[in-house]
């Protein structure tokens, strides 16, 4: 393939890349989608769904030949401890909304759509430089190719090589990015939907919160695919490493707790993923545009973690249109200056979706407090067993209950704090 | 009925992975840095034990899974000895499930 004559350089065919690609095809833009696995999805990992209405966005109707595991019908937490645990489940009335997947099998079907639209996508190859000409970015390096384009979207990943190239971003504090793990369980398909109350094809999301994540600041995933659970843990980077808590042992803890234990037994693990995952959201960068570039998806931090919902391929494809519009009206205006592309920023906060990230700004600093991990999952499950129990020796109201859990655990001035800290951040 | 309960460890887990080897090298530590590293945050921050310490460090980028994240803490935690980057196009880890 010859390597001149590209308009723009996508960087990285993720959900982001591919969805900035295909857009710009769409618009007879000759562009140039470039990633370094084998075939787009070998390097990525996530939990495991994704909203639907991004990929709606993006493909109309098309959406719908997306390689679905299961439509998400259930929704649930649990908080636990060493040896007890309280859940709470939902089930929506519409699962449509959103549907648990394989990275492997969907960015490499985005990133067929983008193609069948036009464009050229390379794999194999890894973008190792920017060609940067009077402070404006001009085009990519890889390898011994120099290709030359009018503009860049950088959709290189959290690790983001390409945004500090630029000047855009410094490097990431240990508290501002997780380690994520999972091993996906293999069982037949009417074994999951029997262990978690499924109709046939239906799926559930879950979060564990407390003993797994052995007082560090972090939480355990479960999702279901066709015929495998994907089971993982999310960990705090600077505490993992600072309380010398080797990452991947929490897995086994999550693994061996009594409800998870239960879930898997039987199942055979078919594969270990990890990934990291920025948690500082879109304040990861300076800002996500200079001259002749764009950044979009986890590279700029466009995802959300706001504690119940886990959104990343959705914030990630609708930052890459976002882009893709932005480098379109640049085009007409035949100017990709810094001022030229500036527009983005606005896009950016003015998208209904990705205005999610500025409404929860907070929720990353709310949960780094550790309490939320090592204190109040005991406080329910300890609440729940007292208000179970029926041992003869008289039991308090509700309310007395609650207050007497709490001493020596938490101090009432923090309690409150929390919670209305909590309140004002949801 | 005994329910079987599947063992793991992380040299299991690993074994599941598909890794296709790079030549270049693309992690180099200066171990004489972490001789004087007091956490040592790559040992534990590492989900597939890159890292891992007798007397010194040592490392085996075979089992790498390019989180990025052991660049992060040893230059913010640690002692700045990684040097890090993506392996070569094409090379290192490639996940069929994640």
């Amino acid at each position: 393939m010859s390597l001149e004559g590209f308009e723009v350089a996508v960087v990285g065919a993720g959900p982001a890349g591919s969805a900035a690609a295909f857009t710009l095809a769409r618009e007879g833009v000759q562009v140039l989608l470039v990633e370094r696995g084998t075939f787009p999805g070998s390097k990525n990992v996530f939990g495991g769904r994704i909203y639907s209405y991004a990929l709606r966005r993006l493909l109309g109707d098309r959406w719908k030949d997306a390689p679905v595991e299961r439509f998400v019908r259930k929704e649930g937490i649990t908080f636990m401890t060493a040896d007890s645990s309280f859940s709470v489940e939902y089930e929506s009335k519409d699962p449509t909304g959103s549907f648990t997947s394989i990275r492997a099998k969907f960015d490499k079907w985005l990133a067929e759509q983008a193609e069948k639209a036009g464009a050229s996508l390379i794999t194999d190859s890894r973008v190792d430089d920017l060609v940067i000409e009077g402070g404006r970015v001009k085009g990519i390096i890889a390898g011994q190719d120099t290709i030359p384009t009018d503009a860049v979207i950088a959709c290189d990943g959290t690790t983001t090589s390409l945004a500090r190239k630029a000047g855009l971003a410094t490097m990431l504090e240990p508290q501002e990015v997780s380690m994520g793990m999972k091993d996906v369980v293999e069982l037949p398909a009417d074994t999951i939907e029997d262990r978690l109350g499924l109709e046939p094809g239906e799926g559930a999301a879950h979060v564990f919160v407390g003993d797994c994540s052995g007082g560090l600041r972090g939480g355990g995933f479960l999702y279901t695919n066709k015929d495998s659970l994907a089971l993982g843990m999310v960990v705090g980077a600077d505490d993992t490493s600072t309380k010398a808590v080797p990452s991947h042992t929490l897995m086994d803890k999550l693994r061996n707790h009594r409800k998870v234990r239960r879930l898997i037994r039987d199942g055979k693990t078919i594969e270990y993923d990890a990934h990291m995952i920025p948690e500082a959201g879109p304040k990861m960068l300076t800002r996500p545009y200079t001259g002749g570039m764009l950044v979009a998806g986890d590279a700029a931090g466009h995802l959300l973690n706001n504690g119940y919902t886990f959104r990343g391929v959705d914030m990630a494809i609708v930052s890459g249109i976002a882009a893709a519009q932005t480098i379109l009206e640049a085009r007409k205006r035949k100017d990709y200056s810094t001022q030229s592309l500036q527009t983005y920023e606005r896009k950016l906060r003015e998208e209904p979706a990705l205005k999610d990230m500025y409404t929860f700004s907070k929720v990353p600093r709310y949960l780094r407090n550790n309490r939320l991990y090592n204190v109040y999952p005991e406080l329910v499950c300890n609440a729940a067993e007292a208000v179970y129990r029926v041992d003869g020796n008289g039991k308090r109201k509700i309310y007395k209950e609650l207050r007497a859990q709490t001493k020596g655990k938490v101090s009432t001035i923090s309690l409150i704090r929390d919670l209305l800290a909590g309140a004002r951040t949801f | 009925m005994s329910a079987k309960q599947e063992e793991m460890s992380l040299d299991k887990r690993l074994a599941l992975v598909s890794f296709s080897r790079d030549p270049e090298p693309f992690i180099v530590v200066d171990t004489k840095l972490c001789q004087e590293c007091e956490k040592k945050p790559c040992l534990y921050i590492c989900p597939a034990e890159v890292y891992s310490w007798q007397d010194q460090l040592t490392y085996n980028t075979e089992g790498c899974m390019e989180t990025g994240a052991c660049l992060i803490v040893c230059h913010k935690i640690g002692a700045k000895a990684i040097s890090w980057k993506y392996p070569s196009g094409g090379k290192g880890v490639s996940f069929k499930l994640g």
